[in-house]
């Protein structure tokens, strides 16, 4: 069982908490999603996982939900609660050295791992939310990513 | 039995049709860059310098055929060239994309020996094991390539070699150097000088002043700075750092003086992020080549020049006078047309690609108060110039450059030298069948004079398919090698190397 963190702003987990109460009163199963990320190289730090709900928020980094994972084995998990169905992109790093930022060289190239929903690659940056959109539906949904 | 495409494309035409079935489109296209390559090697010599080298690297012993050794002239030469073109019948498109092959000659009395590997940096491991390319190049995007997360998923590593204590650092421009054994060219993996220089851009150029420190850039053009390094003769960083506003030409070389370092940049500016990489290059009509000096102790005092438009990609020497006047040899253009074209006509294997109407050697002189001054000498094409590295920095008279007239376009064959700014006093022309390259000047031990010594170059003689190596006395080119071998052979044509003496 891995540690759960909301990494995203207070404002991100109000706005989430509303449909998970609309589910529970419908007495519906809640959406939710499971993230799996294999691979990962270094037994140190955590995952820190965004999750984006359009295309203006991928590109403006604005996430509505997110997670923290403590790090000590290759393959970690973590389930998101609370999400209504629709078009999900994932951001991921992995903080090897935990200081709570992405470390980067002089010029700011990034030197921690990091990958993308749909393990999807950017060209020098980002992928885009075409590449790293998905889609959740009503119910359980999984989505697997390699960190490399 | 193993087939290639073509082979694959032409079987299956002749069994009628199936080539036109849904899913085989891609894998039977063929790609026009290598098909034009391939129909230029039956007809065209000159193209042997870019053909592949077996992936498995090469093992020879090159045979003495003239002269003999001359007596105290022993050691090591490490070169790096690109030396992989193309996979699964797929070609790069620029001559600098090919994956970096470094080689090492070892000369001595008991003869010649050579061995080459390629440096097994991430994207060669990775194309290696898929059988094709997956990275974008400096001018080649492959078809379905993967993504890239950082410049040293797509670092070639084929410009140049230093050595730096137990080490050779294979170079690139655009990421890190890559650590190789200087015996045995096995890979060790990318040079890391500290966790906040990872991935960053080490020149093919670093200088080794007078006293063994190694100074060294890092071009980062599209926020217009760069990475200045300061290593210690020890091999130990002593300092790196960022300077902002440089113009983000492609800026491959610099030099220094005893008070400088000295970055002229070419008329090309990078616009926009894109792929192929290249592409974001443009020329700019209506700009000034800029010069720009830093001060070698304060990074911070600068002085910027603007001279009349053109490129380069290397500089001969330089010096620094009382008043900081600058004076300097480079081989530069008037455009950057070899660049941006001819190295793209290079890889198709179209004569006159290798168009010698390009680079002179130039005398440039940067005074005080902004005047520049530029002496050209037009009588022939200039390349990889040198000069005695015992005077880096210093006042000195010779400089030695790779030469050609303008009437054979695709065969480079004259080793030249200068004295100041004198014509070519002394030259020799392999003559034709010869394609020349860099010549490094090796000091005679015990003399101190400047030019005393000798000429260490390979040849890559395109009529016979060898690669040979000559050594020349320095100061009587025009005699002709001294020494002369050859391998059973040909190799890939390189680009810059560095020699040890034993």
């Amino acid at each position: 069982m891995k540690t759960l963190f909301p990494v995203i702003a207070t404002t991100a987990l109000l706005s989430i908490a509303a449909p998970v109460f609309a589910h529970a009163a419908d007495d519906v199963a809640p959406t939710t999603l499971t993230i799996t990320v294999s691979n990962i190289q270094a037994m140190s730090g955590s995952l820190q996982i965004g999750v984006y709900h359009s295309e203006s928020g991928w590109v403006a980094g604005e996430a509505v939900n997110g997670a923290m994972v403590t790090v000590d084995d290759v393959n970690e998990s973590v389930t998101i609660h609370g999400l209504e169905p629709g078009e999900y992109g994932l951001k991921m790093y992995h903080d090897v050295d935990g200081d709570g930022a992405m470390s980067t060289n002089l010029m700011g190239v990034p030197l921690e791992p990091f990958a993308f929903s749909n393990n999807a690659m950017g060209r020098f940056g980002p992928a885009s939310w075409d590449d790293a959109m998905f889609t959740v539906s009503a119910g359980e949904n999984s989505h697997a990513i390699n960190l490399h | 039995m193993k087939t290639n495409r073509r082979e694959t494309l032409g079987l299956m035409l002749a069994a009628g049709g199936v080539a036109s079935a849904p899913g085989m489109a891609r894998a039977l296209e063929l790609d026009p860059v290598y098909d034009s390559f391939e129909r230029a090697r039956l007809t065209q010599p000159w193209t042997l310098g870019m053909v592949d080298a077996p992936a498995e690297g090469l093992n020879g012993t090159a045979e003495l055929f003239h002269g003999a050794l001359p007596e105290g002239l022993s050691g090591v030469l490490h070169r790096n060239g690109p030396g992989r073109f193309s996979r699964n019948d797929w070609r790069y498109r620029h001559w600098f994309d090919g994956d970096g092959m470094v080689h090492r000659w070892e000369i001595s009395d008991q003869g010649v020996t050579h061995r080459a590997r390629f440096v097994q940096t991430n994207k060669w491991r990775m194309e290696e094991e898929a059988g094709r390319f997956l990275m974008p190049a400096l001018g080649s995007v492959p078809p379905d390539m993967a993504g890239i997360r950082g410049p040293d998923d797509m670092n070639v590593a084929n410009t140049s070699v230093i050595r730096i204590g137990d080490e050779l650092l294979a170079l690139w421009e655009g990421g890190s150097a890559w650590s190789l054994d200087p015996e045995t060219l096995a890979t060790h993996g990318v040079k890391n000088w500290s966790p906040e220089l990872s991935s960053m851009p080490f020149s093919a150029h670093p200088s080794r002043d007078v006293d063994g420190t190694i100074w060294n850039f890092g071009a980062d053009p599209f926020r217009e700075q760069l990475v200045l390094w300061r290593i210690d003769p020890d091999g130990s960083l002593r300092k790196a750092d960022l300077v902002r506003d440089v113009p983000g030409g492609m800026i491959h070389d610099f030099v220094i003086t005893d008070r400088s370092l000295v970055f002229l940049i070419g008329c090309d500016r990078m616009g926009e992020m894109q792929l192929p990489i290249i592409a974001g290059y443009k020329w700019q009509d209506n700009i000034p080549m800029r010069a720009v000096v830093f001060d070698k102790e304060d990074w911070s005092v600068r002085r910027d020049f603007d001279l009349p438009p053109g490129f380069l990609f290397h500089f001969g020497g330089a010096w620094e006078e009382a008043d900081g006047t600058i004076r300097l040899q480079a081989a530069i253009a008037d455009n950057a047309d070899f660049a941006y074209d001819g190295a793209f006509r290079a890889m198709r294997g179209e004569a006159g690609s290798m168009d010698p109407d390009q680079s002179r050697m130039r005398h440039v002189t940067l005074r005080p108060g902004g005047r520049v001054d530029i002496e050209t000498h037009e009588d022939l094409f200039a390349e990889f110039p040198q000069i005695d590295a015992r005077f880096i920095g210093q006042q000195h008279r010779h400089t030695w450059h790779i030469g050609q007239h303008r009437h054979t376009p695709d065969e480079t064959s004259n080793i030249v030298r200068r004295d100041g700014s004198d014509g070519p006093g002394d030259a020799y022309d392999y003559g034709a069948g010869r394609n020349v390259e860099e010549a490094l000047f090796v000091p005679r031990e015990g003399s101190t004079r400047e030019g005393d010594g000798w000429l260490v170059q390979t040849v890559l003689n395109t009529a016979e398919a060898v690669t040979e190596l000559h050594v020349l006395d320095a100061m009587n080119l025009s005699a002709g090698p001294v020494a002369s071998w050859r391998l059973p052979y040909s190799v890939p044509l390189g680009f810059h190397g560095t020699w040890t003496n034993a």
